[in-house]
């Protein structure tokens, strides 16, 4: 048993819940009570559908328990009057699967013209991944059928998904790059498709499926199966998307030359550009402008899911030219795959252990390859504030989590937030989001001049509010932020990487004085330092002889 | 009274966990705890999103597989670690559906996890048996055993349901203004602030979800409950205000106040005068809400409610005379309602909100009523604004007469091809 505030992956009824609603005459309905309907506002709120989302609560009551009441027949005969779906989509509850009822039988009873298929999806073993891309494998196997493949080169896109991270502009920019290649998009899958454009999957002559968590292992189906090659790589930053070209171009004249089909030519690269003639990424250039020397002393930290930590990791230490503090993962059952990715990209660490891929073994974060592998916020916040990044790649929950650490923090992984779904083009894949990505880490950090002359003069003549930060020699951190609301995230449970109060020393008021002068934004982070050097010298009073000292020693 | 019409409840509305949302702001020294799954802690911080940083004092304490076969839940260390960092003087323990499934036997699971300095009580909330506002029901009737006691000759008034401090300063002076004896509030905004409650007090219930709790303090302790309107706006404050000093032996005309409450909203109600507005079931407080409209001069095309208790709602259902009443109601029928009868404002349920608009009609979430300072008459301005508001800013905006405006976003309609290709 253990306490639960926040959650990175959504339940498994959620998973089903955005494969349905991402198809054409495609409904889940949820046999649970009443409140498992809270998925519903998530799509509506989030993705300002002006249409309802393809999702039915059957509800039931205690009542109905006590009754012995089903009311899925009727749930599903009215879904079918008022929707006429092709598929209806049934999966329990949390609570209704203790049932053991046979909602195969059940819903037979329904006599619906719609296919009914009852996913198992036992949210004790599974969440919102593992159960979006297993109905969506069994929905690719039960509808694909043997085609001859198109007369032109064509791709399937197989992934995005209503709710995804970004998923919707990284789609324009797929597409996009199609265009440009004069390659015909065959189906997108989930997103969009039909039980009809299932069954034409395998008349493409490659998959890509560029998500990690969703479309992966319907991909490798179809190659097993009818033998469409697939690109699983995702095209994140210049240089992968550059290869990923290369290799899609290479992979498509493979099939050409077998079924004796027209050629694919790479056009010159600033076809790929917005007006077709410029750049098609401007981060080559940007990262060796002057003042990104700045980037080569930052360090970041990234988690996230597999697909956005592996490739994030990647951009920022290959074209960025940052360090790498450490990196993670929620997704337990990836850890392996994004553990062997970033070989040689996390820095060493001693507690080198064995992956576990046991939901339930939650008691304590573990370590792939240096790699943090947790499904709890707190844990990943107490890395966060050990390591004091220079910049941290997360979810939404490290955005709260570094707020109350002070440390710039950019999202880059689901779960999406209202905030990932603003109307603009920002994709994550292509040139276009190694453009995005970078845009974003550049305006988040301080950077370049503006750093130096903050480091020399203090405030560098910015007008900030200091927003009454905490007295000095307080047991609380040193962050230089108010106890609002906003920063209180994880305060009950955040473990502080300081010793206790007891062993903290001391400020002399001079030495509390020259401290003040460091500029606020930085300053929790130098009053930590010098605190843990005093502590380490064993000096309880810390004076601005101290203070010197440490700063010399730490290097200013 | 309107005749209530029965549907079979497939409506949407949010679990009664919900209510922890505002309860543990409220009871400033309480911690909520959901015995739960990953659904519980999914929903809340989606329900909740905005506030689950705000230093939570509730969490989930998480059923995973191997929790399913054990007889008894081990929540001790739980229990502890919440006492160490959050320092509660009390633990509320909520039910949820699947340890309801279960068998849970909760009361003795929380008398077993009660120390003398920080007792545990069990709040049965799950969303098979509540909705949303519901479960505020039953967390006060938790508290029951902690409100003292009071002699029959303790005639005071004790105001029921969680309102924020403003509005309960509103309550308290306007009681003194009157010559009403406060004994205090149900919640209190701390444990041990209980109000003493005995067969001389007089309940005052301030929101319309509390029906439960409001008939048993009758039951158990004598106390008499007072049967008015609900007091949101001018002609429910008054009411509210002049019935229950009647039932201190006070005569209060309160016409005159009601009268220059409503002149402070004219502008709002001109514009409300003659709108045709359907309230779908969401939070419990449709009732109140609809009256207030009807008095406004709207006409109430169906008010529509999770539960209706057809004694506390009386005077609420005899001011609705004529509306249609649905209890339990059943969306799609909802749906079919509107398009026929093309209301001009529908509120409605956070989730159902957009793809109502989205139909051409103007929508406003009903949840939000449950989070503002709508009571008394201090809140009758907020109140009134709140139906002025989408009203007037649909009119302001360009009509959406052309179906591109919504093309693609659909995530199941999206298009593989372009037209133009």
């Amino acid at each position: 048993m253990r306490l639960a505030l926040w959650m990175y992956e959504g339940t498994a009824h959620h998973g089903v819940g955005r494969i349905a609603n991402s198809m054409q005459k495609v409904h889940a309905v949820f046999h649970a009570p009443q409140g498992d309907d809270y998925v519903n506002p998530i799509f509506t709120m989030l993705e300002r559908t002006p249409a309802f989302p393809q999702m039915t609560t059957s509800v039931v009551s205690g009542r109905d328990l006590a009754q012995g009441t089903i009311r899925l027949p009727e749930t599903l005969r009215q879904v079918e009057a008022k929707l006429h779906p092709d598929l209806i989509i049934v999966c329990a509850s949390c609570s209704t699967i203790l049932l053991q009822e046979d909602l195969e039988v059940v819903a037979a009873n329904a006599h619906t013209q719609a296919e009914v298929l009852v996913y198992d999806a036992n949210p004790y073993r599974m969440a919102e991944v593992l159960s979006a891309d297993g109905l969506f494998t069994q929905l690719t196997k039960r509808y694909a059928r043997p085609q001859p493949l198109t007369a032109r080169p064509s791709v399937n896109i197989i992934g995005p998904a209503s709710l995804g991270f970004h998923v919707r502009t990284d789609l324009i920019c797929l597409r996009r790059i199609m265009q440009t290649l004069g390659v015909q998009v065959n189906v997108i899958a989930p997103l969009g498709a039909s039980l009809a454009d299932m069954a034409r999957l395998p008349a493409a002559w490659l998959n890509i499926a560029p998500y990690r968590e969703l479309g992966r292992k319907a991909a490798v189906y179809l190659e097993e199966q009818f033998g469409t090659p697939a690109l699983y790589d995702a095209p994140i930053g210049v240089q992968p998307t550059l290869a990923w070209l290369r290799r899609l171009v290479e992979m498509l004249n493979d099939v050409g030359a077998r079924v004796d089909g027209p050629a694919v030519d790479l056009p010159p690269l600033t076809a790929f550009s917005l007006d077709g003639m410029s750049a098609p990424s401007g981060v080559p250039w940007f990262a060796r402008t002057a003042d990104m020397d700045s980037f080569s002393s930052k360090n970041a930290f990234v988690f996230g899911d597999a697909t956005h930590t592996v490739g994030i990791v990647k951009f920022l230490h290959d074209e960025l030219g940052m360090d790498i503090a450490g990196a993670g993962t929620y997704l337990a059952h990836e850890a392996g795959w994004v553990a062997e990715q970033l070989v040689g990209y996390l820095p060493p660490t001693a507690d080198q252990e064995s992956p576990t891929a046991d939901r339930t073994a939650h008691g304590q974060p573990s370590s792939v390859g240096g790699l943090l592998v947790t499904d709890r916020f707190q844990d990943v916040a107490a890395r966060i504030a050990e390591l004091q990044p220079s910049l941290v790649c997360g979810t939404q929950m490290e955005r709260h989590s570094c707020r109350k650490l002070d440390i710039p923090c950019i999202v880059i992984a689901p779960p999406t937030h209202i905030e990932n779904h603003l109307l603009g083009y920002r994709p994550m894949l292509g040139f276009d989001g190694a453009d995005v990505i970078a845009d974003e880490v550049y305006t988040t950090t301080t950077l370049g001049l503006e750093k130096h002359l903050i480091d020399l003069f203090g405030d560098a003549g910015l007008e900030y509010e200091e927003n009454g930060g905490q007295e000095i020699g307080q047991d609380t951190p040193a962050l230089d932020t108010p106890p609002s609301q906003e920063n209180a995230v994880a305060s009950g449970a955040l473990p502080h990487p300081l010793t206790p109060k007891a062993q903290t020393p001391t400020w002399t008021p001079d030495a509390q004085a020259m401290l003040k002068k460091v500029p606020f934004f930085v300053r929790g982070r130098v009053q930590r330092n010098v605190e843990k050097y005093a502590t380490e010298q064993g000096v309880s009073d810390i004076t601005v002889d101290v203070l010197q000292a440490a700063k010399e020693a730490l290097g200013g | 009274m309107s005749a209530i019409q029965k549907e079979d409840g497939l409506y949407h509305s949010f679990c009664g966990l919900t209510c922890v949302g505002w309860l543990y702001q409220k009871i400033k020294d309480s911690f909520f705890l959901i015995l739960g799954t990953h659904t519980c802690a999914h929903l809340l911080q989606n329900a909740l999103g905005v506030m689950i940083f705000a230093r939570p004092r509730f969490g989930v304490a998480l059923l995973e597989e191997n929790d399913l076969s054990k007889p008894q839940p081990e929540l001790e260390a739980l229990i502890d670690e919440i006492r160490a960092d959050h320092k509660p003087s009390v633990i509320f323990l909520l039910s949820s559906c699947t340890p309801e499934v279960m068998k849970v036997e909760f009361d003795g699971l929380a008398r077993h996890l009660s120390r003398p300095d920080l007792p545990v009580l069990f709040v049965p909330a799950s969303g098979l048996d509540y909705t949303f506002s519901q479960a505020e029901d039953s967390v006060l009737q938790a508290l029951l055993p902690f409100c003292p006691p009071a002699s029959p000759d303790d005639r005071r008034v004790v105001f029921l349901g969680s309102v924020n401090d403003a509005i309960a300063d509103d309550f308290a002076l306007e009681a003194a203004r009157l010559g009403i004896p406060v004994a205090g509030f149900l919640p209190a905004t701390h444990f041990h602030e209980l109000p003493p409650i005995g067969p001389g007090t007089v309940l005052a219930p301030l929101q319309p979800y509390l029906s439960k709790v409001a008939t048993r303090l009758a039951r158990d302790r004598g106390a008499t409950l007072l049967n008015s309107l609900f007091p949101f706006g001018p002609d429910g404050t008054r009411a509210f205000w002049e019935d229950l000093a009647r039932l201190f032996g006070l005569n209060v005309d309160l016409r005159e106040r009601e009268a220059q409450a409503w002149s402070r909203l004219a502008t709002h109600t001109e514009l409300l005068r003659g709108k045709r507005v359907f309230f779908t079931a969401d939070t419990l407080m449709e009732l109140p809400l609809a009256r207030f409209l009807k008095a406004a001069g709207c006409e109430i095309v169906e008010c529509s409610s999770p539960y209706i208790h057809k004694k506390f709602h009386a005077r609420e259902l005899a001011a609705l005379e004529g509306v249609p009443v649905f209890e339990q109601p059943n969306f799609d029928r909802q749906l079919r309602t509107i398009a026929a009868t093309q209301p001009d404002l529908v509120i409605s349920t956070l989730g159902t909100t957009n793809p109502l608009i989205g139909q051409g009609v103007v929508a406003k979430w009903s949840t939000e009523f449950a989070f503002m300072p709508i009571h008394g008459w201090a809140g009758a301005g907020t109140l009134v604004g709140m139906f002025t508001k989408a009203l007037r800013r649909h009119a302001k905006l360009d009509p959406l007469d052309d179906p591109v405006w919504s093309a693609g976003l659909m995530p199941g309609a999206i298009p593989l091809v372009s037209n133009r290709s």
